[in-house]
């Protein structure tokens, strides 16, 4: 990849040359925090393909309900139940989570900050190979007798605990050990992006120098380590109760049902912010380099986002509504969920004033930042019904659920990864992607997107319940119109599925044959883009980068050139 | 101290079995102390032994001599558990099922059906349309009586 030859770099045991490197000590068995966010971005994408092809499938089946549907056949119903499921386990935690936390905290952190490598790249290597083994779990749990898991990816007991009830023997086991795996290789990557981050910043880099999206990444961090004991302590007590006959969830032998449901949304919501943020962090940085302008309230959004963390431990029971919680603490949870909207609007109003009298370029990569934060805001006022305890009672388990959290998380897993990977692919690969497919695949995601959910919160607010396999069996549900609406939002799916061609092309020969993008395409004043493109093996090479101001400071007033790179001296006519 | 700061943790170690020693001694003459026996037990049975969960985590677990953020963390975590516990416990403490009832318990089932009948009498003549509702809404306390 890089020409240069670095060999005098005394960056410890490492430095020796890539060409003497094997294929496999580079690629597969990297410490390089480098390769390591690309094995995480590469299989997060693979994983997609999976997910997007289980959504176009049971869409189908949706839209036509029986017919034989191509590339797969005649949908069963229990082959719908695993399908609904995997698509939302597969998008959650094995793609928003390995690209937008793994990859780009892999990939950014130590570049941004000025390292040369994670403080732990052993540990790193360790945290994507569990990573890998628990994709390929959840992978064989497709295959094995019975298929995948298919008791909703929240897992809900009795549907999960019981083979006779999720009819799934073997995939509901696997679907729990894969989800666990994840989680530990996640705690393994997350205590190196936090130790990371505060123990091996470039000299000169104080707190308020951090870039926000690796402030977004730690914060997320910290809340992950926080939130998921519960959950693993769940699982694993979810799957004695499917392989050893424990009764914790089982009312009829004095366990409790819905302590599943506390367990798994302490984790579950928290989990939401876990990814909205680096996704806030990346549109952070897109927005500030495209509009020429300083971030808006740095601080305030930093705060904002530490506020979002501690609010969001006091919200899970929002989930819970109907599911016969205590009515008492419905009042608490409803008053929390509501407050924690505040933090998430501070931020965007100060992405939007970032944007206020800035020059604005129009890239790819800024049309998804900006395609995030409208798209995104509709998706949080959706929230606020759901999060009100009286009408979540009618809108709970429907299409209006589904089509918010789709709006929300959409824009995080998708859109604000599409704004990263155009922003940093540069950097990545020492290439620019095509702005002009670009674009064509910008407006060929954004408009069949609103295609698809648009119509989904209208069959929602109109009762339609979600995890059913075929509405010709409700008569309310059944109309003509009703089912034409389920059509244009599949439509729309595929249309939006085919688009991703254009961007998967647009990628692979961008590697190839991408205009060559040198040290900083963008103008921008993060580290990263002092450094070769892509960067060699210790990042800076001989000298390590020395930090003198913040990384926002775009069209400073009087100086020639309307960026600053944080590490540019402040008189370089006095040495 | 600076570099080399780590306390002797033998020291630590034999605080650590003598406050064991205190806290198994303790209940066992708490009755000696008559009304005050209640006190004497918390205090060297649990207060002991926080003192003694701080001492492993301020030593052993090194936290003493980490980053100011590293106690932060773990501080936040156990305030999370209490949360936790408190946002759960409503429902999750009544074994017999607070909210929820056995549906194959037939005993149970009658029981509760009992329980919640009151509602169900007082307007027996008029619309059966919202029962369901109503009897589920106004039943917390019979469930606690039996």
């Amino acid at each position: 990849m890089a020409e240069v030859a670095h060999a005098e770099v005394g960056h410890g045991d490492h430095h020796d040359d890539h060409h003497e490197q094997s294929f496999w000590s580079k690629y597969i068995f990297s410490t390089d925090h480098k390769i390591i966010g690309f094995q995480y971005m590469f299989t997060g994408m693979a994983m997609a393909l999976i997910g997007g092809y289980f959504a176009y499938v049971f869409r189908m089946q949706l839209a036509f309900p029986g017919a034989s549907i191509p590339f797969w056949g005649t949908l069963s119903p229990a082959a719908y139940n695993s399908l609904v499921t995997n698509h939302g386990t597969i998008m959650i935690f094995w793609v928003a989570m390995p690209v937008l936390i793994a990859a780009m905290g892999n990939f950014l952190i130590p570049l941004m900050i000025g390292c040369d490598d994670m403080v732990f790249p052993k540990v790193n290597r360790l945290s994507f190979q569990i990573f890998l083994l628990s994709a390929i779990v959840l992978i064989i749990s497709f295959f094995v007798p019975g298929g995948g898991f298919g008791g909703a990816w929240t897992a809900y007991p009795p549907l999960s605990a019981k083979a006779e009830f999720n009819a799934t023997p073997f995939g509901a086991p696997l679907w729990l050990i894969a989800v666990t795996l994840e989680i530990v290789a996640f705690l393994l990557g997350g205590i190196n992006f936090i130790t990371t981050t505060m123990n091996a910043r470039a000299k000169g880099m104080k707190m308020y120098d951090i870039p926000i999206i690796v402030w977004m990444i730690v914060i997320a961090s910290i809340l992950f380590m926080c939130s998921v004991g519960p959950l693993v302590a769940g699982a694993v007590m979810l799957l004695f109760d499917q392989t050893m006959g424990t009764a914790f969830f089982d009312a009829n032998a004095g366990g409790d049902p819905v302590l599943w449901q506390h367990l798994f949304w302490f984790f579950g919501h928290p989990e939401v912010y876990v990814v909205l943020l680096p996704a806030m962090g990346i549109v952070g940085e897109v927005t500030c380099t495209f509009a020429r302008k300083k971030l808006f309230a740095y601080k305030l959004i930093l705060y904002s986002s530490v506020g979002l963390g501690i609010l969001s431990f006091f919200v899970w029971a929002h989930h819970q509504f109907i599911s016969g919680v205590d009515p008492r603490a419905t009042y608490l949870f409803t008053t929390t969920t509501l407050l924690i909207s505040i933090p998430v609007a501070i931020i965007m109003f100060a992405y939007i004033a970032t944007l206020y009298g800035g020059s604005i370029r129009f890239t790819t990569a800024m049309l998804f930042g900006l395609a995030f934060t409208g798209e995104f805001l509709l998706g949080g006022v959706t929230g606020i019904w759901l999060g009100s305890s009286g009408t979540d009672i009618y809108l709970h388990d429907t299409y209006f659920v589904l089509a918010h959290f789709h709006y929300t998380f959409v824009p995080i897993a998708i859109i604000a990864t599409f704004a990263a990977i155009y922003y940093w692919f540069p950097k990545m690969f020492g290439r620019k992607m095509n702005e002009t497919w670009g674009k064509i695949h910008f407006w060929g995601t954004i408009i069949p997107f609103n295609g698809i959910f648009i119509p989904l919160f209208i069959l929602g607010a109109g009762g339609q319940h979600r995890r059913i396999y075929n509405y010709q069996n409700f008569p309310d549900l059944a109309g003509a119109d009703m089912q034409d609406m389920r059509v244009f939002a599949t439509v729309s799916l595929i249309i939006m599925l085919i688009f991703q061609l254009v961007f998967i092309v647009n990628f692979i020969v961008s590697l190839k044959r991408g205009e060559k993008a040198g040290k900083n395409p963008w103008k921008a004043n993060t580290l990263e883009w002092i450094t070769e493109s892509p960067p060699p093996h210790g990042n800076f090479g001989a000298t390590m980068p020395e930090v003198y101001r913040g990384p926002y400071e775009y069209s400073v007033e009087g100086r020639e050139k309307d960026y600053w790179p944080q590490n540019e001296k402040p008189e370089p006519e006095n040495r | 101290m600076a570099g080399h700061n780590h306390p002797s943790y033998l020291k630590i170690y034999i605080i650590l079995v003598v406050l064991f020693a205190v806290s198994v001694i303790g209940p066992e003459v708490a009755p000696m102390f008559g009304a005050y026996a209640k006190a004497v037990v918390l205090l060297t049975a649990f207060g002991i032994a926080i003192w003694k969960a701080y001492l492993v985590c301020a030593y052993f677990m090194h936290l003493k001599f980490e980053k100011v953020y590293a106690p932060y963390i773990l501080l936040a975590c156990l305030s999370l558990l209490f949360v936790f516990f408190f946002g759960t416990a409503t429902d999750a403490m009544f074994s017999n099922g607070h909210n929820w009832f056995k549906d194959l318990d037939e005993e149970a089932m009658v029981k509760e059906a009992e329980a919640r009948s009151y509602v169900l009498n007082k307007d027996s003549h008029g619309d059966h349309g919202d029962h369901g509702h109503g009897a589920h809404d106004d039943h917390g306390d019979e469930d606690k009586a039996h």
